[in-house]
């Protein structure tokens, strides 16, 4: 799968602002069935925001839906929508 | 320390998470919550459902569907005046998940209620509770000006499948919306009564063609020679749904006399409806029939060709 080169230009985008991950939140990373997003780490290991790790995605939409503080958008293709 | 102590020193540290300043560990709370799928959590979840934040709010009507029975059914009902819509529709959508019969004791002294939302929410909620007080809120409703109240209302008149209410949804049945008739039409089934047969027959000549559908599937549900006419007539229904749901429900009755009417519509190049007719036509196997399967045996649908072929089969094994 490739890598994810930067997070502004993979399908899913993370609101930083919003994300909870350092409360404690995984649901989107759960949720994910090709396990593509994961949860960015502080230099002291503690969990900082959610990302799309790899640059992949089925469109399913269970990350943007089950999201607790509506910080996942999922920019569907042209073609899909 | 026995186990149900550690049990709500657990539950009441968990709930310590909803007074933290911060909504994020507030909603980490009630999820935690949620997840503890202990009943102690609903007290604790009914608190965050006022809470300050909306966003917490709505994860506290979402995490309820963990929970059952009329404490969980208060909360979500006052949640159903809630400021924000958001937070509305997940109470609502968590109504609808109660399977408690008891959870109706919440529900009931809301059904007389004038906000349209909440009441249609309301309706919503206790219709698979088939709670027999619901029906006399249910049928006044029927009267509402709101075309959601009144299908929410038909939900819980069909689901209570008393012969009594039969009145209420015949008139329903003639309501000027169309998914009230539709859902009123679909409630009828449970009867065997000439009077659901004879409603349902009539709606199959109604102007829309959703209700002539729902009254054709229905129809093999009250079964009896009339409805076998009265089908075999909506086999040329203008619209090919109703063409379908009336070749099922002849299926379903087994109503072999249609079989050389059915027949001829596997010419037709719809294949849901060819589809349809191929698994009937099997269901019934009238050696009659064969010619009119045979020239499908390789159709270039597969799923026609497989129900083809199986039909075949049913009718040599005759
Ligand atoms: S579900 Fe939302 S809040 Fe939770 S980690 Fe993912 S993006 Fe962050
Ligand atoms: S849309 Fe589906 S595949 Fe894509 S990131 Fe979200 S959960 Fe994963």
């Amino acid at each position: 799968m490739p890598l994810a080169q930067t997070s502004t230009i993979v399908p899913v985008v993370i609101d930083d602002a919003l994300c909870i991950a350092d409360k404690g939140c995984t649901v989107c990373v759960d949720v994910c069935p090709l396990d593509v997003l994961r949860i960015v780490e502080g230099p002291d290991g503690s969990p900082v925001t959610a990302h799309m790790k790899y640059d992949e995605c089925w469109y399913c939409m269970p990350c943007e839906a089950d999201c607790p503080t509506g910080a996942v958008t999922v920019n569907l293709p042209f073609l899909l929508k | 320390m026995n186990a149900l102590f550690e049990d709500f020193d657990e539950i009441a540290e968990l709930a310590e998470g909803l007074d933290d300043a911060s909504p994020g560990t507030r909603i980490m709370a009630v999820m935690e919550l949620a997840n503890s799928a202990d009943p102690a959590a609903i007290a604790h979840l009914a608190r965050a459902i006022s809470d300050a934040d909306a966003g917490v709010r709505k994860q506290a009507a979402l995490a309820l569907t963990a929970f059952d029975g009329p404490e969980t059914a208060a909360a979500l009902v006052s949640a159903l005046t809630d400021s924000d819509p958001a937070v509305i529709e997940a109470a609502a959508l968590s109504l609808t998940e109660l399977k408690d019969p008891e959870a109706g004791d919440a529900i009931l002294p809301h059904l007389g209620d004038t906000d349209t939302v909440k009441l249609t929410a309301c309706f919503a909620g206790i219709k698979e509770l088939r709670r027999t007080e619901a029906m006399g809120a249910a049928i006044t409703a029927l009267k509402h000006e709101d075309a959601g109240v009144r299908i929410g209302a038909v939900g819980v008149i069909g689901w209570l499948q008393d012969e009594g209410s039969l009145p209420a949804l015949r008139d329903a049945a003639k309501d000027v919306d169309t998914n009230v008739r539709r859902t009123a039409l679909a409630a009828l089934g449970f009867s065997k009564s000439e009077h659901a047969e004879a409603t349902l027959i009539a709606a199959l000549n109604d102007p829309e063609w959703l209700v002539r559908e729902a009254a054709a599937e229905t129809l093999a549900k009250v079964g009896g020679a009339k409805c076998v006419t009265a089908l075999r007539i909506a086999l040329e229904d203008e619209f090919w749904q109703v063409r379908l749901k009336a070749v099922r429900s002849l299926g379903k009755m087994n109503a072999v006399e249609a079989a050389l009417e059915i027949a001829p519509m596997m010419d037709l190049l719809i294949p849901n409806l060819r589809k349809e007719c191929a698994a009937v036509l099997g269901e019934m196997a009238a050696p009659e029939t064969r010619p009119y399967l045979e020239k499908y045996v390789d159709d270039t649908d597969p799923d026609v060709r497989k129900n083809v072929r199986w039909a075949l089969g049913k009718i040599d094994a005759q």
